[in-house]
């Protein structure tokens, strides 16, 4: 396990992290895709090696690091086009819980969360649109019932327990603590194309389900600000997975175009396609510092992170795409094929470019600020 | 860094810089600089130049020795102060404080360095004559010979796209010394008096129909073997040694300017009501391309940030002040000509730019046809690309015909 105390180089512990990643993730040794079908990374292995509790406190058994760090990982998943309930558990479980009021409860969740047993999905919107999903009404007895519902969650189907950000009666942002199969819950697993994320609907519909005043906690802080944080976390944690899909892809293309020959010599040698593998490397080499930016910004708590995370998702996630795209095309026939694995990269990446917000959204929510008074 | 300032210090250096720009920086000098013949236009560069150097900002990026010392932190601080004051460019020292100076502390002369280094902080102004019709992104086929006579080396040729050599006292010269040998292999660096008898300069008018950019004739021109920098043959790699040098903190220089007045303008222009009292930035897709600017701006900081960063630890990749080139000059380009889409038809009216300023002056038309002085000088954005996959990911090189 790596050491993550203060003082310590950071820009070391991210590069020794990311060497342990890639021979975990089997993708050490020229990056080409080795996946051609969505198989499960060991789960046991993630929590032996540290990366589930990196952000949980050492005094719960985590390992004391910041999203900066998970940052770092959810790259090189996104790298390996892993399928792993990381993003759930560790990023969005833990984010949560880190947000709330300290509790003896909520410290055994952290503690649990770092061991990887449960796991953990939050129902929250994973949308372009960014309102609170759930809503609870006081019902008269002491407890409350909770209504909405939370579609296209990543890793619902695999987790044990439920993070649900929900509107309290007052209309504040809480979370409720709740697991599938309880009464008036409703989870749903959604089959997508990209058959390396898992994502599911979780709702209560009708009657609503019941929630006791003990699954009912409070965020630390201005809860308006912690529930944009951890939407915040869902739109870096993309980011990161797009930036290190699009580097694998990046980097199978210039392997590919190296050793491919056609007309008596390598395709990598056409001016067509070296200016096309510039192109793509000047777009990982902006979308990694815009990466960089934002896992900075949310790792210590700015005021302008919002901003910092909206920047990386809307640039990489159209990027991504991009090189995957361009990365399909470079391979030639080959590179359409199932086997190629090619597809699993594009298909990952379109989705990332989706999931917590489109491009659009994003630069749509970035202009706010440019508009000015307006007249009339 | 080459000081270790802390964080406070350099907040106090930020607003000491800060409040030096609000009272020196001339105000209102695009509209005095708006159309001003080409006297005036350098009476002005060399003041504004002089009032810089007085506060020790006019070369920060020289050793302390010659006159400079300011850490890497200090110097970016430096410009976007500049930037943020809207401060003119130095525009007319612009080869003199870069190209020349890196040359001289590279590879010149302790003698050469004395001569000139102190002279260029007088004023003295200095052109790059590298390009040759024949010799564009191909600049290792240069044809401009240098004959040794005697003591002296005897030059014939012709250079172009020198700019700003109507102005220039001195030249840095690339010219042929072994016609034998191979192309790389047999070009002289030369420090050249632009008074020699021989040398004859014919401005250029370009697309923006300014006349900076300038041919070079050299007829029998003499240079002595004094005015050698480096060793007689290697110039190719004193020119390829310092070129690299160029990149970096010039790059933050314009990107801070693009990041400022440059970004402010475009959202001015996107605020302003057409004469039906519609306002462009209450469209969407505009909102959205200004957002994606804005993005791209704070993508080119950052890759500007590493740059330096990475000269300071000596970590420079082969391909990164190609990467920060290509980008910045592609990004200038797409935003100028998204100011031009914008602005409509009363665009078409703003006739001239002030020249001390960056290309990115809000005459939109002009700053979109300028973008081109940027995606084909210094290496144009295809030969960038090269370098990029060739150097940078180690794609096989196109096969040359020697």
């Amino acid at each position: 396990m790596i050491d993550f105390t203060e003082g310590a180089d950071l820009a070391e512990l991210h590069d020794e992290l990311r060497a342990v990643a890639r021979d975990l993730l089997g993708t050490a040794a020229g990056g080409a895709p080795a996946v051609k079908e969505a198989t499960p990374v060991d789960w046991e292995q993630l929590a032996a090696v540290g990366w589930l509790g990196l952000e949980v406190p050492e005094e719960l058994g985590g390992a004391g690091a910041s999203l900066a760090e998970a940052a770092v990982v959810l790259t090189e998943l996104g790298r390996a086009a892993a399928r792993s309930s990381y993003l759930g558990t560790a990023v969005l479980g833990v984010g949560a819980l880190l947000a709330l009021e300290p509790s003896a409860g909520r410290d055994e969740l952290l503690r649990a969360a770092a061991t990887g047993a449960p796991r953990f999905a939050v129902g929250l919107a994973t949308g372009d649109d960014e309102d609170i999903p759930f809503h609870l009404r006081a019902d008269g007895r002491g407890g409350f019932t909770l209504r909405g519902e939370a579609r296209f969650v990543p890793d619902l189907a695999e987790a044990e327990r439920l993070l649900l950000l929900a509107r309290d009666p007052d209309g504040q942002p809480v979370v409720v603590l709740t697991e599938p199969g309880r009464p008036g819950l409703d989870v749903v697993d959604v089959p997508v194309l990209d058959a390396t994320r898992s994502l599911g609907d979780v709702s209560a519909a009708g009657a609503g389900a019941v929630v006791s005043a003990d699954q009912v906690a409070r965020f630390r802080g201005d809860p308006w600000a912690a529930a944009r944080g951890l939407r915040d976390r869902g739109v870096l944690a993309t980011a990161c997975d797009s930036l290190g899909a699009a580097e694998a892809m990046l980097d199978a293309t210039v392997a590919y175009a190296r050793v491919r020959e056609q007309f008596g010599r390598p395709i990598g040698s056409f001016q067509a396609v070296q200016h096309a593998c510039a192109d793509l490397f000047v777009a990982v080499s902006v979308g990694r510092e815009l990466v960089a930016a934002a896992a900075r910004a949310c790792a210590a708590g700015d005021q302008d992170a919002g901003r910092a995370v909206a920047m990386a998702k809307s640039y990489v996630g159209g990027a991504a795409v991009e090189i995957a795209g361009k990365a399909m095309q470079l391979h030639g026939g080959i590179g359409y094929t199932w086997e190629a694995g090619i597809h699993v990269y594009l298909k990952r990446c379109v989705l990332g470019r989706a999931l917590f917000g489109t491009p659009a959204a994003h630069r749509a929510r970035l202009a706010e600020r440019f508009a000015g008074p307006r007249r009339g | 860094m080459t000081t270790g300032r802390d964080g406070a210090t350099l907040a106090e250096f930020r607003a000491t810089v800060r409040d030096w720009c609000r009272r020196e920086v001339p105000t209102d000098w695009r509209g005095a600089q708006t159309g001003v013949g080409d006297d005036e236009y350098v009476a002005f560069q060399q003041e504004w130049f002089q009032r810089l150097r007085g506060a020790g900002y006019a070369v920060p990026h020289w050793p302390a020795a010659w006159g400079g010392g300011l850490s890497s932190a200090e110097q970016v601080i430096l410009y976007q102060e500049l930037a943020a004051a809207d401060a003119p460019r130095l525009v007319l020292a612009f080869v003199s404080i870069h190209h020349a100076a890196a040359t001289l502390l590279a590879a010149g002369t302790d003698e050469q360095r004395r001569r000139h280094l102190p002279a260029i902080l007088d004023g003295e102004i200095w052109v790059q004559g590298f390009s040759e019709p024949e010799a564009g992104s191909d600049l290792a086929s240069l044809r401009t010979t240098a004959r040794r006579d005697g003591d002296a080396f005897v030059v014939n040729g012709q250079k172009l796209w020198a700019s700003g050599a109507v102005h220039a006292d001195w030249c840095l010269l690339l010219a042929r010394t072994d016609p034998a040998a191979p192309k790389r292999r047999g070009i002289s660096y030369f420090l050249m008096d632009m008074r020699s008898p021989g040398v004859e300069v014919r401005p250029i008018r370009n697309a923006v129909g300014e006349s900076h950019f300038c041919e070079i004739f050299l007829n029998d021109v003499r240079v002595p073997r004094s005015a050698l920098v480096g060793a007689e043959n290697a110039g190719w790699q004193v020119a390829q040694a310092t070129l690299a040098t160029e990149r970096g903190m010039t790059m933050v220089e314009l990107a801070e300017r693009l990041g400022n007045a440059g970004f402010r303008r475009l959202v001015e222009v996107c605020r302003t009501p057409s004469a039906s009292g519609r306002r462009p930035i209450d469209d969407a897709r505009v909102r959205d391309r200004l957002a994606g600017f804005d993005t791209e701006i704070t993508g080119l900081r950052a890759l500007c940030a590493g740059l330096v960063a990475r000269h300071d630890t000596g970590t420079v990749g082969p391909a990164d002040a190609s990467v920060v080139k290509l980008y910045y000059s592609e990004l200038l380009q797409r935003l100028t000509d998204f100011g031009v889409e914008i602005a409509g038809l009363a665009a078409h009216t703003e006739l001239t730019k002030p020249i001390s300023s960056g290309w990115e002056a809000g005459a939109w038309v002009l700053d979109f046809i300028g973008s081109w002085e940027w995606t084909i000088p210094g290496g144009t954005s295809e030969i960038q690309r090269t370098i990029i996959a060739e150097r940078g990911l180690g794609l096989p090189r196109e096969p040359v015909k020697a």
